[in-house]
């Protein structure tokens, strides 16, 4: 009932979304266009022991990947112990050596990062995928959220849903622990940019500036937020939602102009935080996703809550050998591609291609990996004003301050399309919001 | 603390200008559009040579059409709708969700207005979200600059626009004399030499309209201020 | 400090000076420079004496690979920036500096984009390998593979640039020191055996060189392909990385003037001074 209950609003919803300008950007022909986000009204449910269980693991979860990337940049025992080989950690597009021997103020490497987790039809949780560069999309169930509430306060009087509306408090504490003294900023790329929507509102939201890379300077190793009166006030902290090949001209790519010259330099020194830390890609890449449960193991001496999707790495001539008898029943992934890219599913494949790719398997083994193929748990959304299942996923969102929190809520993207598992907003994906219910 | 980037400051200033120059010309397009019903076909001659745009317009039917509503006109009341947008969008934080939505309903109500056959209507609600956006910018923001700078930028360019419209002189002076108030909360450095010269113009009898334009346009000698900040 | 004495010990005067001319004034010119050698087990460097031309706010750092950097923005309009470093070293010939950890220089056994190997080095690569002597130690491997670079191309400057990578200069055929200590980098690192690139200075060049040290499992040795010769008391090391890339000498970012001309004069000598 809650269903057609909040079908008729949606109307209403959906202007709201308009109003306010909820929005994600698209390149399409070399030319930028903003899009509205789909939303759905069917909210997706978890209940309160589900969620417990989510938290407990996802707290464990980027707690050890806060460690590993610590002990990378450093004292490297990780390696040392074989518990990861080498290769894949050199090897990832997400090692930096620029970020050797660099501690970040309080130890914190991954502030924000969203995990995204798919539930099979056995009930069962699976991580998929660790994004800990700069994960976006928390700003539109933060926003969705509001304007439900709004729109229809008898639901929400109703249900039990647990209050989600503390994602930019959250945020904040996240940002002021590491602050080491002066002004907070979240530095865009600017407004053709994907997610400025998200940018801006969470700028609005936590109370922290907006800024671009020309409006802050580096002087006498200190950032300077360089004000009109012509003042110059110190920040402390900066969010930044550029990648770290931009953010430093004189320590990244020299061709950014984006970036701030020599932030890199003082961060190194201490007198700046960065949200999220540089070179924390390092771990999650597709290939040390493999070893995140180990890295439990061998950090916190406890065994992991939660599962990743059953995966196996062709470099290990064990795991080789049961990818080459399983072929068929097997998704095999590029470790060096992301966003749907490089992915193939082994019963979808002619034998010649079949042929090709096993002999490229042979010769690069450490370039692959392979899982087995998870039945989703398919979830409901409205089309033509009926019910139709569809593939979903939940990307949850943990900050780290002094200790990990998990934002009680999430966004759950799913396919339009029934037939296809591609649930980014790039490719016409929508998105619903996430309840996580009080019993 | 509250700090605010020569950008934004920039941004908000012209934010402020545009949506001024939306409201404005709506109310004299309205006018026109009103004696075009039945009227002469050269009316609009007039109008574009005081708004100081070229007439590119074939028909009073063309003129209906694109100085209002044409996207490829970058002098059309849509155009500079669209700039105040864009100066809006990038200003979120400085002057919230809330009051940017109005700005946004302006924009859908321009693009209904353009595919209506009583375009007037429609653009009446692109007038009052321009109004309830105004209103929020003084209810709204507590900061008193970023509050001051929208304003500024909406009295600059009223002054312009009635000076080059030769209207009255009565309403020149009150526009005026809300401008000598508004411009010192705004932390902005101007021409101060420039400002007492205004003052004494639109005291004159026979307001000299030119010298109006050419002197409110360049109350912010840019190159002043870039230096400064430099 | 007595045993240091008994070693083989020769005493270098250094000069190093960088002029870059811009035909158009440029401002807000952000700098960062790596050129300055550093005290280790090989080299003691004394009276070292630094001026940057024209004045400029910043400070100094050392990398993530030890080198030492000075890096700073210099805001108003010029046409010309100097460096000049001079001073004394003291360079140890058969001292080498140890590796402590080995597990921590994972990152030099990988070849990073400047090294990748292409069809002409896996070529090349394969003869090599094939004529693996049994038992081979490292550091006569490195020897054997730094003769091949030396012959497989010729010193040609203007061909190459700093931006090119050792399977290009390979096929080019010519190449600079740079080029030499890339192609001989990526053999190494096919190997997972780990070297670095080291850029430093040694007597009778003008300009700064490039060699490549290899890790024997103990310690770092220097090779110099371009020379065909071990590393010995007449080199002076400024820094080392993964490749040229990671030793950048000037990193400058600036606005105004679309082109640079870069100058750079270097004089090693043997001291006179007792």
């Amino acid at each position: 009932m809650v269903k057609e209950e909040l079908y008729s609003y949606s109307d209403t919803v959906n202007e709201l979304l308009a109003r306010y300008g909820v929005r994600f950007g698209i390149y399409k022909n070399g030319t930028f266009k903003e899009q509205l986000f789909p939303f759905d009204m069917i909210p997706r449910k978890i209940g309160r022991d589900e969620f417990d269980y989510l938290e407990r693991g996802l707290k464990q979860r980027v707690m050890a990947l806060n460690e590993f990337i610590k002990d990378i940049y450093g004292d490297k025992k990780i390696i040392r112990d074989n518990v990861v080989p080498e290769e894949f950690v050199y090897m990832g597009s997400g090692y930096l050596a620029q970020c050797e021997g660099v501690r970040p103020p309080k130890d914190v490497f991954t502030h924000i990062s969203g995990i995204d987790l798919v539930q099979a039809k056995d009930g069962e949780w699976y991580v998929l995928e660790d994004n800990l560069r700069i994960p976006s999309g928390a700003s539109y169930p933060m926003i969705a959220r509001e304007i439900c509430r709004r729109s229809s306060p008898e639901t929400f009087k109703k249900n039990a849903i647990s209050d989600n509306r503390n994602y930019a408090k959250l945020l904040r504490k996240t940002m002021d622990h590491v602050n080491v003294g002066g002004h907070t900023v979240i530095l865009t790329p600017g407004r053709y940019n994907a997610a400025y929507f998200e940018h801006s509102y969470l700028a609005e939201q936590t109370g922290a500036h907006l800024v671009t890379g020309n409006e802050l300077v580096v002087e006498n190793d200190n950032l300077f937020f360089k004000d009109y009166s012509g003042s110059k006030e110190r920040v402390g902290a900066v969010y930044r939602r550029i990648s770290d090949e931009y953010l430093d001209p004189m320590n990244f790519n020299p061709e950014s102009v984006i970036g701030i010259p020599h932030i890199y330099d003082i961060y190194r020194k201490g007198n700046v935080a960065l949200i999220n830390a540089p070179g924390n890609g390092v771990a999650d890449d597709k290939g040390i996703y493999y070893f995140v449960p180990d890295m439990v193991r061998y950090y916190l001496g406890e065994e992991p809550v939660l599962h990743n999707a059953p995966t196996y790495l062709p470099f290990y001539p064990k795991d080789m050998e049961y990818v080459l008898e399983n072929f068929d029943s097997l998704v095999l992934k590029d470790v060096a591609e992301a966003g749907g890219y490089g992915v193939v599913f082994g019963s979808g494949m002619t034998g010649e291609e079949k042929d090709r790719f096993i002999a490229m398997l042979k010769a690069e083994p450490r370039r692959f990996i392979a899982q087995e193929v998870i039945d989703f748990l398919d979830i409901d959304i409205y089309e033509n004003g009926e019910a139709v299942p569809r593939k979903a996923d939940l990307r949850a969102f943990v900050l780290m301050a002094d200790e990990p929190m998990v934002w009680k809520s999430g966004l759950t993207r799913f396919s339009r399309n029934p037939d296809s598992f591609i649930v980014n907003s790039s490719q016409g994906g929508g998105f619903k919001d996430t309840w996580v219910m009080e019993e | 603390m509250a700090i605010l980037s020569l950008e934004h400051s920039d941004q908000l200033y012209w934010l402020g200008r545009y949506s001024e120059r939306v409201y404005t010309t709506i109310h004299e397009y309205e006018k026109r559009f009103d004696s075009l019903i039945e009227l002469k076909e050269e009316d609009y001659n007039a109008f574009c040579k005081a708004q100081d745009i070229p007439n590119i317009y074939n028909s009073k039917d063309d003129f209906i059409q694109r100085y209002c509503f044409d996207e490829n006109d970058t002098n059309s009341i849509y155009s500079n709708l669209i700039r105040a947008y864009d100066n809006a969008v990038v200003l979120r934080e400085e002057i919230g969700s809330e009051t940017l939505a109005y700005i946004q309903l302006a924009v859908y109500a321009m693009n209904k207005a353009k595919a209506s056959q009583a375009p007037l209507i429609q653009l009446q609600k692109v007038v009052d979200n321009i109004v309830a956006f105004w209103g929020m910018v003084d209810d709204d923001i507590d900061n008193e600059h970023v509050r001051s700078i929208i304003k500024l930028g909406k009295r600059i360019e009223r002054i312009d626009l009635y000076a080059r419209m030769k209207m009255d002189p009565v309403r020149l002076r009150r526009e005026m004399k809300r401008l000598n108030t508004r411009i010192n909360r705004t932390g902005l450095k101007y021409n101060t030499m420039k400002l007492a010269h205004l003052n004494y113009l639109v005291e004159m009898s026979e307001i000299p309209n030119d010298i109006v334009v050419e002197e409110i346009e360049s109350l912010f000698d840019d190159e002043e201020r870039r230096t400064e900040n430099a | 400090m007595t045993k240091r004495e008994e070693q083989k010990m020769r005493k270098l005067d250094f000069q190093y000076h960088m002029r870059l001319l811009f035909p158009e004034p440029v401002n807000r010119h952000h700098f960062t420079l790596r050129c300055f050698p550093i005290d280790s087990e090989r080299q003691k460097i004394t009276n070292l004496n630094i001026q940057i031309t024209p004045s400029h706010v910043g400070g100094t750092e050392t990398d993530s690979f030890g080198n030492r950097c000075i890096y700073g923005v210099v805001e108003k309009p010029h046409t010309e920036f100097c460096v000049s470093v001079d001073g004394m070293a003291y360079v140890y010939g058969d001292a080498f500096q140890p590796v402590a950890d080995a597990h921590k220089i994972g990152m030099f056994r990988y070849n990073t984009d400047l090294t990748k190997i292409g069809p002409t080095l896996d070529k090349l690569y394969k003869k090599l390998s094939a004529g693996t002597p049994e038992k081979e130690a490292i550091t006569e491997k490195a020897l054997r593979w730094m003769e091949a670079v030396h012959s497989c191309i010729k010193y040609v400057q203007g061909i190459t640039q700093v931006t090119t990578t050792a399977e290009e200069a390979a096929v080019f055929g010519m190449g600079v020191c740079q080029d030499y200590a890339h192609i001989l980098l990526a053999l190494l690192r096919k190997e997972h055996i780990p070297s670095r690139y080291v850029v430093g200075m040694m007597t009778g060049e003008g300009a700064s060189h490039a060699w490549v040290e290899v890790c024997d499992g103990k310690k770092w040795v220097g090779f110099d392909p371009t020379n065909n010769c071990m590393v010995d008391d007449q080199y002076i090391c400024i820094s080392h990385g993964r490749d040229a890339r990671d030793c950048t000498i000037n990193q400058g970012y600036f606005y105004g003037s679309p082109r640079q001309i870069q100058e750079i004069n270097v004089v090693v000598e043997e001291s006179r001074d007792d």
